[in-house]
């Protein structure tokens, strides 16, 4: 009787460990509860534990199911289960090897669930009317599913699992199962070691351990299998990141409504642990979407989380960054800002947003105020530091170029010049730093020093393309044509198919060696460009999210695509514009026929744009491109009017400007044409011709003395003029 | 090179070069067995003026055009080291070393990118959607998702293209290199669970050492060689962080977390968006799991149990939790079982789908019918009331015929459910409750409801409509009902008349008369939101 009450002592004693976690003492419990004499029916060493009845009741609410439980125990102790009405399992389980391969036989026996409740895995044998089940430590178990027997056999069972149809008990097994599912199918399989739910798994795997004796035990059968999904068309995924995918998106449903909202001091610990559940998915989402490109989803699905992320700073950081993958700049601007609100001491983030300002966007002020964060973070930001003066001598820069006062434009021309110098103090061996500072001296036509930093740009990055090509149009400023054509050729041996690169080196054939190399170029572009973009058009089937937001990005984008000026900057060269469309379009009314057959097709804007600025300079860019400024200028050559309409459309457009200067000077009205071209000036200093027809009014006039000035600054800067503008070439962090 | 290594190799360059085409599947089973091969093979490739680096980048290449897996997998497991081999050789600005590595890198790329046919090869998957069912799942199993444009756009399955096609390379430029390297460096992450440790570990190094060659990180990691920064693209970087991460979790614990920092500190500066999504991701699995490096086998994947679900407390306000109780709010009832409600949702889908939901009578109409039906006095007043309708508008013909027609049959359909669905006690219960409601307020409740076209809407409106019919059933013990008589029935020969239309099928078109008054109530303030427009 004694022997009795202690056996049953210990049992409390056991049961209390157990409800603690303290599982380090239960072996020593164990031991002394199998020195117990033992009762009839009891086998030595055994120890019995009451399963809690509802904690069953909730799994599976069959009366029959009685259950024995075996705890195989961290430490390895001797764990037995013994029944309580019909069934008998004896199972020893200990920590070596042999006995371990034992329980991952039997596991193969039984559906294997993974009981949330108790950090335990749940066996259910639902081969007859009781449903066994034995709870085990799910660290140990596992590892004897994936060490011992192998991970094909865990991916099958797992898949098995998951097949069955879902019941409300089942629910968060099944969330748990399927996030592990993808998590071993993103880390542990790849490609081609994948097979698909539906098939048998390959004899051999590269998965499976080979020093593990693989039991050959697969001939079981049991007499009822659980009921799984069925019918038509029941998509099965083909594919690793497929099944991943679909089995995130799964969890995610369930980890998102179950995500804990209210904010109340009681709930946070639930609150935390629900968000890290579901956070956990999002992360694997990210992995599995990330590898295959697809970032408007992503987006898509992280926005999902955003009911539950407030303060929190990673789901922000990663909103942000797909919005940002995906093209959707505005909106990552916006988040990023939260970022910044709750991470204020991370100059990637300003640096993110600078990055969308000055790109797409085209949110000057916003992005300034980026950059002068990442700068005030002085020490903080240690080597983006440099980065951030580049973002803001770029912002200056750009913001130079939109001023249309002479005084402005000068004033952010010499603030983008401190920073660019800044910068590359700080940051001698960054080749942007270097070449930004270049590009920035050219465009205030301070050549000589420009070629210097250029050069220090080039020994940095000896295949940069932008280097190259101001390396090239610095040239053609000091009239070495011919220097400048051999470095626009060495740069287009390494890319082959810039369109930039190639509009530069049509621009230096006609003047080095005549319009019929020059068309011939042109010719060779146009195959490039059907040959790429005709190959890249079935690849641009990437899902459209939002058409709405695509409509928006694709006009922001047309905005704010900077067409380079591709008509001669000598007024005489109009003609030969003209005569060469006529030559092109004949020369290549084939490639031509066959582009406008497929013109219909929507496409990517982007090769659009470069067509259209192909056939802009064949002056023929209407039928594409009817609304830009530059196609009414190319049109208006022959009336006033179009220059009127261009000038409406964009005021600040110099070429328009001029030309409709000379038309009135034409019309000997002199005073409007004088006021017109000073306006030109104020605009862009730069422009010589602008320049010499400014004098050529005012010497119509009779203003001697203002016309020789004109005339002086003309020759001036006709002297460091490029080929084409030094602001062609794009800058962007 | 020791003289034992160069044995190794040379003995490995003729004995395949000697080797018949049938033996080839053998051969290719027995490489496993030559321990020494690879190392030796890493130490050629490494050693970029060795004389045999030319004969076993021919070799590689041959094993690979061979066709046999495991071959092509001997060649790709030296991928990482051969990317490196070029990349800090094109670096130096050395290119006549590299040329037979670049042949190698290029005729593997060339080949992989064609299929058997010689076509270009397009890589697709598809995105898999929770609107379609699966082997897995059930759409309606997954509750009502948010009608949005993105989730539309989405329905059903679509296909996307992921790589390719691509075209063919004869020499590797600065503009197509990292489009190459990309590339192979996806048929190398395609292979990975093949690829051997020492193969991951040189994966890890090349990833650190192209991320921070030239940046003061590179003083850090104590790395010499090149010291010239490299150029990378995102797609890139993408790739190297799917390969650190399998290494991460297949042993290579420590350079794998290494490289993987690199790599962010790189994209970082670099300010690629792609590169840090993924990178932050797997860094952020990676905090809670703890990888420890075990000892028992270099390849196994670790799973965390995390449960979590049930170990929330009931009460706490989820997602999930704050629909039922808008659903509580509106109309009280707290179906008995899930099962229920899962019943109706699916008798809801199915009339969802007839076009003929008519914007304002929502399908859930059914609900009210089958149950109301249920009380013998209720399908006695339907009867009533629908004979009296179609009285009034006796000019109005065939329609009205039809309409007549249908309720006779709705009302068999509903028997016919009636037995088959018991109301369920509660429900009855809380009709009772609901007379308290007057019939005036709950008609314009109703009107209401309907514009907005929310699950939850929808089901508070059917039920109180099943509530409305229970009173009307019970009308003659109401004094409410005996006060406004008119309006109650009016508003529930009207439900049930939507409901016979939605039930049968033929009839979608016909616009009942209460229709188009409800649509006369609401006009006015339709026109009101409109008037500041024009």
């Amino acid at each position: 009787m004694t022997a009795r009450r202690s056996g049953s002592r210990l049992e409390g004693e056991i049961e209390r460990c157990r409800g603690e976690n303290q599982w380090e003492k239960i072996p020593e419990l164990v031991k002394q509860l199998a020195a117990k004499p033992l009762q009839n029916g009891e086998i030595r060493g055994l120890y019995t534990i009451k399963l809690r009845v509802t904690e069953l009741r909730g799994l599976y609410t069959r009366k029959s199911c009685l259950l024995c439980t075996v705890r195989a125990l961290r430490s390895g102790a001797h764990a037995h289960c013994c029944t309580a009405t019909t069934f008998k399992v004896e199972l020893t389980v200990r920590t070596d090897t042999a006995n371990r391969q034992e329980l991952a036989k039997y596991t193969e026996q039984n559906t294997v669930i993974i009981y949330p409740n108790s950090n335990n895995i749940v066996f259910i044998h639902n081969d007859m009317n009781y449903i066994l089940c034995i709870i085990v430590n799910a660290q140990y178990l596992y590892s004897c599913l994936c060490f011992c027997s192998n991970l094909t056999r865990g991916v099958g069972r797992f898949r098995e699992i998951l097949r069955a149809i879902e019941t409300r008990t089942t629910q968060n097994l099944r969330m748990t199962i399927a996030r592990q599912l993808a998590e071993i199918l993103l880390r542990g399989m790849c490609e081609q070691s994948y097979w698909s739910p539906l098939e048998d798994p390959p004899p051999q795997s590269p998965l499976d351990d080979p020093h593990c004796p693989t039991s050959s035990s697969r001939d079981y059968a049991l007499s009822r299998r659980p009921r799984v999904y069925s019918g038509e068309n029941l998509f099965c995924p083909q594919e690793n990141t497929e099944e991943a995918l679909l089995l995130l998106l799964i969890s995610e449903s369930m980890a998102n409504r179950d995500a804990v909202l209210s904010r109340i001091p009681e709930h946070s610990a639930d609150r935390v642990i629900s968000l890290q559940s579901a956070s956990v998915v999002y992360d694997l989402l990210t992995i599995a979407l990330g590898r295959r490109g697809q970032y408007e989803m992503l987006s898509e699905c992280l926005e999902r989380a955003m009911k539950f992320a407030f303060e929190e700073f990673h789901l922000w950081y990663q909103l942000a960054l797909s919005l940002m993958a995906a093209g959707k700049s505005a909106r990552a601007v916006k988040v990023l800002k939260e970022c910044i609100r709750l991470k204020p001491d991370d100059p990637t983030l300003p640096l993110l947003a600078v990055k969308l300002c000055i790109g797409n966007l085209h949110w000057l002020e916003e992005g300034e105020q980026f950059g002068k964060m990442v700068v005030e973070m002085e020490d903080k930001a240690s080597e983006f530091r440099a980065k951030g003066f580049l973002a803001i001598g770029l912002v200056y820069s750009l913001k130079a170029t939109d001023a249309s006062l002479r005084g402005v434009q000068e004033e952010y021309q010499r603030k983008a010049l401190g920073a660019f110098q800044r910068a590359q103090s700080l940051s001698p061996t960054d080749h942007l730093a270097a070449f930004y500072l270049a590009l920035q001296l050219a465009v205030s036509r301070q050549i000589p020093e420009a070629l210097g930093y250029v050069r220090q740009a080039l020994q940095l990055q000896g295949d940069d393309v932008h280097s190259l090509h101001l390396l090239a149009l610095l040239l053609s400023a000091q009239k070495h044509y011919h220097d400048a054509l051999n470095i626009i050729e060495m740069a287009l041996s390494e890319y082959p198919e810039n369109f930039m690169l190639l509009f530069t080196k049509v621009k230096l054939e006609t003047l080095c060696r005549g319009p019929e190399e020059a068309l011939l170029t042109c010719k060779h572009m146009l195959q490039i460009w059907k040959s790429c973009y005709n190959l890249t058009n079935p690849s641009d089937s990437g899902r459209g999210s939002s058409l709405l937001d695509r409509a928006i990005a694709d006009r922001r984008q047309l905005n704010t695509m900077t067409l380079p000026d591709f008509s001669d900057p000598e007024t005489g060269s109009v003609h030969a514009t003209s005569i060469a469309a006529s030559r092109v379009e004949q020369a290549l009314s084939e490639v031509a026929s066959s582009l406008q057959s497929s013109a219909p097709k929507q496409g990517p804007l982007h090769p659009w744009m470069t067509l259209a600025q192909i056939w802009l300079h064949a002056g023929a860019a209407e039928l594409v491109s009817p609304l830009s400024h530059n196609v009414l200028f190319m049109k208006g050559q022959e009336a006033k009017r179009w220059y009127e309409e261009a000038l409406s459309i964009s005021p600040t457009h110099v070429k328009s400007m001029q030309r409709m200067g000379l038309i009135l000077h034409q019309l000997q009205r002199y005073s409007l044409a004088e006021k017109v071209l000073r306006d030109a000036v104020q605009v862009s200093s730069t422009a010589h011709s602008v320049w010499n027809s400014l004098g050529e009014v005012l010497q119509a006039q009779g203003n001697h003395a203002a016309a020789t000035e004109c005339f002086l600054t003309a020759l001036e800067l006709e002297a460091s003029s490029p080929v084409l503008p030094f602001t062609v070439i794009p800058r962007t962090l | 090179m020791l003289a034992m290594d160069q044995g190794v190799v040379e003995e490995w360059l003729s004995e395949f070069k000697t080797l018949p085409e049938t033996a080839i599947s053998s051969y290719a089973s027995s490489l496993k067995e030559k321990a020494s091969l690879v190392p030796a093979v890493y130490k050629v490739i490494r050693e970029n003026y060795s004389d045999l680096l030319e004969p076993v980048c021919h070799q590689l290449f041959e094993f690979y055009r061979s066709g046999e897996p495991r071959l092509q997998r001997f060649t790709l497991q030296f991928l990482p080291e051969l990317v490196w081999s070029y990349l800090s050789v094109s670096a130096g600005r050395d290119p006549h070393c590299s040329g037979c590595i670049e042949a190698l890198l290029l005729g593997i790329y060339n080949l992989e990118i064609v299929d058997k046919d010689g076509q270009s090869r397009i890589l697709t998957f598809t995105v898999p959607s929770l609107s379609k069912p699966s082997v897995y799942h059930e759409p309606s199993a997954i509750g009502s998702m948010a009608l949005t444009e993105g989730a539309l756009a989405n329905h059903g399955l679509s296909r996307v293209v992921y790589s390719g096609p691509h075209l063919q390379r004869e020499t590797f430029t600065a503009q197509n290199r990292f489009e190459v390297l990309t590339f192979l460096l996806l048929c190398y992450n395609a292979a990975l669970s093949y690829v051997t440790s020492s193969s991951l570990q040189s994966l890890c190094q090349l990833s650190s050492r192209v991320c921070i060659c030239g940046y003061p990180r590179q003083q850090m990691r104590r790395y010499k060689g090149i010291n010239s920064r490299m150029m990378v693209t995102s797609e890139f970087l993408v790739q190297l962080i799917t390969g650190i991460h399998f290494a991460l979790c297949n042993g290579e614990t420590e350079l794998g977390s290494k490289a993987l920092d690199d790599v962010l500190y790189r994209a970082q500066l670099e300010l690629y968006p792609e590169a840090l999504l993924v990178g932050n991701a797997i860094k952020s699995t990676l905090k809670g799991a703890a990888l420890k490096s075990n000892k028992e086998g270099t390849r196994s994947i670790q799973v965390e149990i995390t449960p979590t679900a049930s170990r929330i407390s009931r009460n706490a306000v989820t997602s999930l939790s704050i629909r039922g109780h808008r659903w509580k709010r509106h109309d009280a009832v707290d179906l008995g079982s899930p099962d229920e409600l899962m019943e109706i949702s699916e008798v809801d889908e199915g009339i969802c789908t007839q076009p003929g939901a008519q914007g304002n009578s929502p399908p859930t109409i059914v609900v009210s019918n089958a149950t109301a039906v249920s009380t013998k006095s209720v399908g006695k007043g339907l009867r009533r009331l629908g004979g009296s309708r179609s009285s009034k508008d006796k000019d109005k013909d065939k329609d009205k015929e039809k309409d007549k027609e249908k309720e006779g049959g709705a009302e068999q359909l509903s028997r016919k459910q009636s037995g088959s669905r018991a109301m369920s006690e509660n429900l009855e219960l809380l009709s009772l409750k609901r007379l308290t409601l007057t019939s005036s307020q709950s008609v314009p409740k109703g009107g209401t409801l309907s514009l907005s076209r929310t699950a939850s809407a929808v089901f508070s409106r059917s039920f109180e409509q099943v509530s409305n019919a229970l009173a009307a059933a019970a009308g003659t013990q109401q004094q409410q009902q005996l006060q406004q008589p008119q309006p109650p029935n009016h508003h529930i020969s009207r439900e049930n008349r939507y409901s016979a239309c939605s039930l049968q099928e033929e009839h979608l078109s016909p616009t009942p008369h209460h229709h188009h008054h409800q649509q006369q109530q609401r006009s006015p303030s339709i026109s009101l939101h409109l008037a500041p427009d024009v």
